[in-house]
């Protein structure tokens, strides 16, 4: 448990996979999210050491989530999303302190 | 002798810096995102730069709330636009309760806005430009 009650998970996936991604989220108890699209960037030579392609086509799934949710979303994502899958996510959660516009019954 | 000239003189630099009410070290900065429908994007953009708000990223992005969701909530339209603005601490919450009551009133301006704390910046310069602080 962290000291903040709700954080945000940035999940971000080869584009077309946000879906999967949303719905592995909502599986684990996410209500919805935002994607962003976006473009990712790797060092070429890296690339070609280990052997890796890095899909500049990305997708950023954004969730709100209270913060006893946050592990298990985490490791639904790394299940069905994660860097061994083709989706290739990577997610994190940051902490957020305050939030209007959202209503917390909604959200739970 | 030396150390209490030296306190001395610090104590009347921070007199001459403002006085006992201002505090002595510099506010932190904290992300905001903020997101709406991508038809409010610029009315939102304006309204936050009225809080010491000097940089401001939006960008187009996608609901994926439900229908049945979306209903509920009174919300129409997937299209949104996210943006991150980085804003002074002093000045987040004035400017989270000013959005809450523009997600209210405005017509179709619905939307939902957090902040995240940031634990660190690098350059005086670029500290000064994110916080609109000159101190």
């Amino acid at each position: 448990m962290s000291a903040y009650p709700y954080e945000v998970i940035f999940c971000i996936v080869n584009a077309g996979y946000s879906e999967a991604a949303m719905d592995a989220a909502k599986k684990c108890g996410a209500k919805g999210g935002t994607v962003i699209h976006a473009r990712g960037t790797a060092n070429a030579e890296a690339e070609k050491v280990f052997g890796i392609t890095v899909e500049p086509d990305k997708e950023i799934v954004m969730i709100l989530v209270p913060d006893g949710l946050t592990d298990q979303i985490l490791h639904g994502l790394y299940r069905e999303v994660g860097l061994e899958t083709a989706g290739q996510g990577i997610a994190f959660a940051l902490p957020v302190d305050k939030i209007v516009g959202l209503q917390i019954d909604q959200a739970k | 002798m030396n150390l209490r000239k030296e306190k001395k003189q610090a104590e009347a630099r921070v007199g001459r810096r403002g006085g006992q009410n201002r505090p002595l070290t510099p506010p932190k900065l904290k992300l905001l995102v903020t997101v709406v429908n991508r038809q409010k994007v610029e009315l939102y953009l304006g309204l936050l730069q009225g809080f010491d708000v000097n940089m401001q990223l939006s960008m187009a992005a996608q609901g994926t709330a439900n229908t049945e969701m979306m209903e509920m909530l009174g919300l129409t339209d997937r299209d949104k636009a996210v943006i991150f603005s980085i804003i002074r601490e002093d000045r987040a919450d004035e400017a989270l309760r000013y959005l809450d009551e523009k997600f209210h009133t405005i017509k179709n301006g619905k939307g939902l806005a957090f902040t995240v704390p940031m634990t660190g910046v690098i350059g005086v310069a670029i500290y000064q430009f994110l916080s609109n602080y000159e101190g």
